[in-house]
């Protein structure tokens, strides 16, 4: 699973802020018991214009990066674009054409498959992970968790480029390891049937590390108290877990797989590097189609197009997941 | 999730936002700003091998101290970046004024009005000099009706299939070093003798992205024809010739002499230098990379044309790449840039002399002057590969498939497949309906640029 490092940050804190909601919420009603109505609101329109200036820079960056080129994205989508010549207008084709290449709508499937190999894997890892080092001392656990934060600042090209000498046909180190056993060589990228599994590996590997520090952070905001009332009443370890543990995170594991899912279905640096997409197709991935389309297309309309349809598949995705898992406000017991 | 959409979407407004009013290279002015009182020309040039860029850099600046109108500012590019980076900054309105660009791209971006005809920018004289059979590749209209112009310059051409192969193997083989093989049927039994051990017996493309353009040669040596009507009005890939290329790949597949992973892309020859292959097929610029990295094991490598579909070696078996110089349509220095392809191109034989030299003479002439210079020449009339090269490949060479790569991608997908366990039939029936179904999509007929100058079926 691979979540920007910003990502990562924003998750942290909603992932404290949501379940440290047990322990904020008495500070937070003390101080509202000592602060009169009357002065908290004695200056409402200047505490609105300090949070309208705040939040400007953002609003004006968003305009600008995302929202000017997602209108403009949508209005070229409707036609032939070359930078040269006058655009044609085409209506619908590029979304016609697009949606009858059988390598995109496979590369959607592929891609939703990829995150189905790489998310849960990752948040199980993550999750024993974060249950071992919780349990460990303050000296160790803090080597444990920079050494396993590591992968996420390597570059995904860099972390590619490595997967790919370890996967190597006749010096890798996987297949020296397994012609020790006296196994063949198994051609990693080039067999179509294990190549995106293949990938897959170096997928979690780059992203086990903040999964598993936003898990931990998770974890840690849970009070003991819950625990220490549940060993009383007879609940062991798995029934804490399961009763405890999972519900109080349960905000944490929404956005990790959101995150990890939208991460997962557009990720472009391994197939790209690794694979180019092949073998026979079998690690082309959304976005890595829509690069090809870009780069060697003579118009520019269909991978637009494109684009905008994978908008709403990974849109789709998310608010399934959403309506699956319902995002309430922490449980504080 | 907006990644996705940022990456194509963005580009048109996103770069503009972020290159400004400036040029594509960072720091230096627009094409029609100014140095010094010189006007700029900005020339991006795909990054090729060092002594290329060297080359560049030298003449470059000797064509900046040859005069004082215009500043030419260089910039290598990465070729895995070419790509996006060209697109984006052309999106922009910001791309450079002279740029390479392959034979195979020239008919592509012809039909979009991305480059200017150079027979008002550059003296006839020096056009006439190009290899007739060359300036096939480099000639396209702009539409119909209009007359057939000269869209860039060639610098070079190069095969992009010999077989190259370790004699001292095929003798430790029991196989004669000065018989290599010459039909399609010999190949798999032989690339099975020489494997030994972790030496594998024979390197070639087996997917797609590399088989898409490097079974360009085979597929004409096959049917004598592309699949892909010279007007592209449809595609035709099911024939018996085709049938028996992907079974021919399918046979070296299976043979037991090739690695089931390639041990590298096609245009790397470095397993063949390295000693882990006793055959490589791959283009003539290995010759380049031989002698700057494997000196040791020039003595030992020799090369012969690719086998044949009946072993006629007369029949082409290579497609000539290579790369050209052309001048962007929006370019406001158009003279100034063709002065500069000129210089480095088209007048007199000392810059292109020293480029084949310091290519080892692994590179061909575009230019009939060029080429006597060169045979004039007795370090090239000694070299062991040239010859060979230029009397049994290069002239029985032709030129690459113009039509877009996604047609000739479909192609090598069935090729693939063929390789890896479906039947020729089926794959190659799949891929027909893709071509034709993308034909059909795109409205790609009538819109080959360079129907005119190309044989076809």
């Amino acid at each position: 699973m691979t979540t920007s490092n910003t990502d990562a940050g924003v998750a942290a804190t909603n992932a404290l802020s949501s379940t440290g909601a047990a322990s904020a919420a008495p500070v937070e009603a003390r101080t509202t018991d000592r602060t009169p109505r009357t002065k908290r609101h004695r200056h409402p329109r200047r505490d609105n214009l300090v949070a309208y200036l705040m939040l400007a820079p953002m609003v004006v960056l968003l305009i600008i990066f995302v929202i000017i080129p997602f209108i403009n994205a949508g209005y070229l989508s409707f036609f032939n674009w070359s930078f040269y010549k006058p655009s044609e207008f085409v209506g619908f084709r590029n979304y016609v054409n697009v949606l009858e290449d059988p390598d995109f709508l496979g590369s959607i499937g592929r891609g939703l498959y990829f995150a189905a190999m790489v998310v849960p894997t990752g948040m199980i890892l993550a999750f024993v992970f974060a249950n071992v080092v919780k349990g460990l001392g303050k000296k160790l656990s803090g080597f444990v968790k920079t050494s396993v934060y590591i992968p996420t600042i390597i570059s995904g090209v860099i972390a590619s480029i490595i997967f790919v000498v370890i996967y190597d046909y006749s010096g890798g180190i996987l297949n020296w390891f397994l012609g020790l056993f006296g196994v063949q060589p198994i051609a990693w990228l080039a067999d179509p049937s294990i190549a995106l599994p293949a990938l897959a590996v170096p997928a979690v590997w780059i992203g086990f590390g903040i999964t598993a520090l936003i898990m931990l952070a998770g974890m840690l905001d849970i009070p003991d108290s819950y625990y220490e009332a549940a060993s009383l009443d007879g609940a062991g370890w798995f029934k804490q877990m399961l009763f405890i543990t999972i519900p109080s995170l349960k905000n944490v594991i929404l956005y990790l797989l959101i995150a990890g899912f939208t991460a997962a279905i557009q990720e472009i640096n391994l197939p790209l590097v690794m694979t180019q997409g092949g073998p026979l197709n079998s690690t082309l991935l959304p976005n890595l189609y829509l690069f090809n389309h870009f780069t060697q297309d003579t118009y520019q309309g269909m991978p637009i197009a494109g684009a905008l349809l994978l908008f709403i598949v990974l849109g789709a995705i998310s608010a399934a997941i959403f309506s699956i898992l319902n995002s309430d406000k922490a449980v504080d017991g | 999730m907006l990644q996705g959409i940022l990456l194509t979407a963005a580009v048109p407004l996103g770069t503009s936002l972020l290159t400004g009013c400036g040029s594509g290279t960072p720091g230096q002015p627009a094409g029609d700003g100014s140095s010094n009182g010189r006007k700029v020309i900005n020339f991006w040039s795909q990054q090729f091998e060092d002594w290329q860029s060297a080359w560049e850099k030298k003449h470059v600046a000797a064509f900046n101290a040859s005069q004082k109108k215009f500043q030419v500012n260089l910039q290598i590019v990465p070729a895995d970046a070419w790509a996006q980076k060209l697109k984006a900054a052309q999106a922009a309105g910001n791309g450079p004024d002279v740029y390479t660009i392959s034979y195979g791209n020239i008919g592509s971006a012809v039909s979009t009005g991305a480059l200017a005809p150079l027979n008002d920018l550059i003296k006839g004289q020096y056009l006439d000099d190009i290899d007739p059979s060359i300036a096939k590749f480099v000639s396209a209209k702009s539409s119909p009706s209009a007359s057939l112009k000269q869209y860039a310059y060639p610098w070079l051409v190069e095969p992009s299939t010999v077989m190259f192969y370790r004699k001292d193997l095929f003798q430790a083989a029991g196989l004669d070093p000065d018989k290599p093989p010459t039909r399609w049927d010999q190949l798999p039994d032989i690339a099975a003798k020489l494997k030994k051990g972790n030496v594998y017996g024979l390197g070639t493309a087996s997917v797609a992205a590399d088989l898409s353009w490097s079974s360009w040669g085979l597929q004409q040596n096959a049917a004598g024809h592309y699949p892909v009507k010279t007007d592209w009005s449809s595609a035709d890939p099911t024939i018996a010739p085709y049938q028996e290329l992907a079974n021919f790949y399918k046979s070296l597949y299976t043979s037991g002499g090739m690695p089931k992973q390639a041990l590298s892309a096609y245009a790397d020859g470095t397993p063949l230098g390295q000693g882990k292959l006793a055959m490589q097929i791959t283009g003539s610029w290995f010759i380049g990379l031989l002698r700057q990295q494997f000196p040791k094991m020039e003595d030992k490598i020799a090369a012969a044309p690719m086998v044949s579909i009946d072993g006629d070696q007369t029949r082409p078996t290579a497609t000539l790449g290579g790369w050209t110089l052309a001048i962007d349509a929006k370019s406001k220095v158009q003279e100034g840039a063709a002065d500069f392809i000129t210089y480095m191109l088209a007048s007199g034989d000392d810059v292109m002399m020293d480029y084949f030299k310091a290519s080892g003479w692994s590179k061909y002439a575009t230019r009939t002057s060029i080429v006597k210079a060169i045979d004039a020449d007795s370090s090239a009339q000694a070299d062991p590969f040239r010859k060979l090269i230029t009397d049994k490949i290069v002239k029985y060479g032709v030129p690459e498939a113009t039509y877009p790569i996604d047609l000739s991608t479909d192609m090598a997908t069935a090729i693939e497949k063929t390789m890896k366990g479906t039947s020729a039939d089926q794959a190659l029936a799949t891929a027909k309906q893709q071509m034709n179904q993308y034909i059909n999509n795109n409205k790609l007929v009538g819109t080959n640029t360079q129907s005119s100058v190309q044989s076809g079926s």
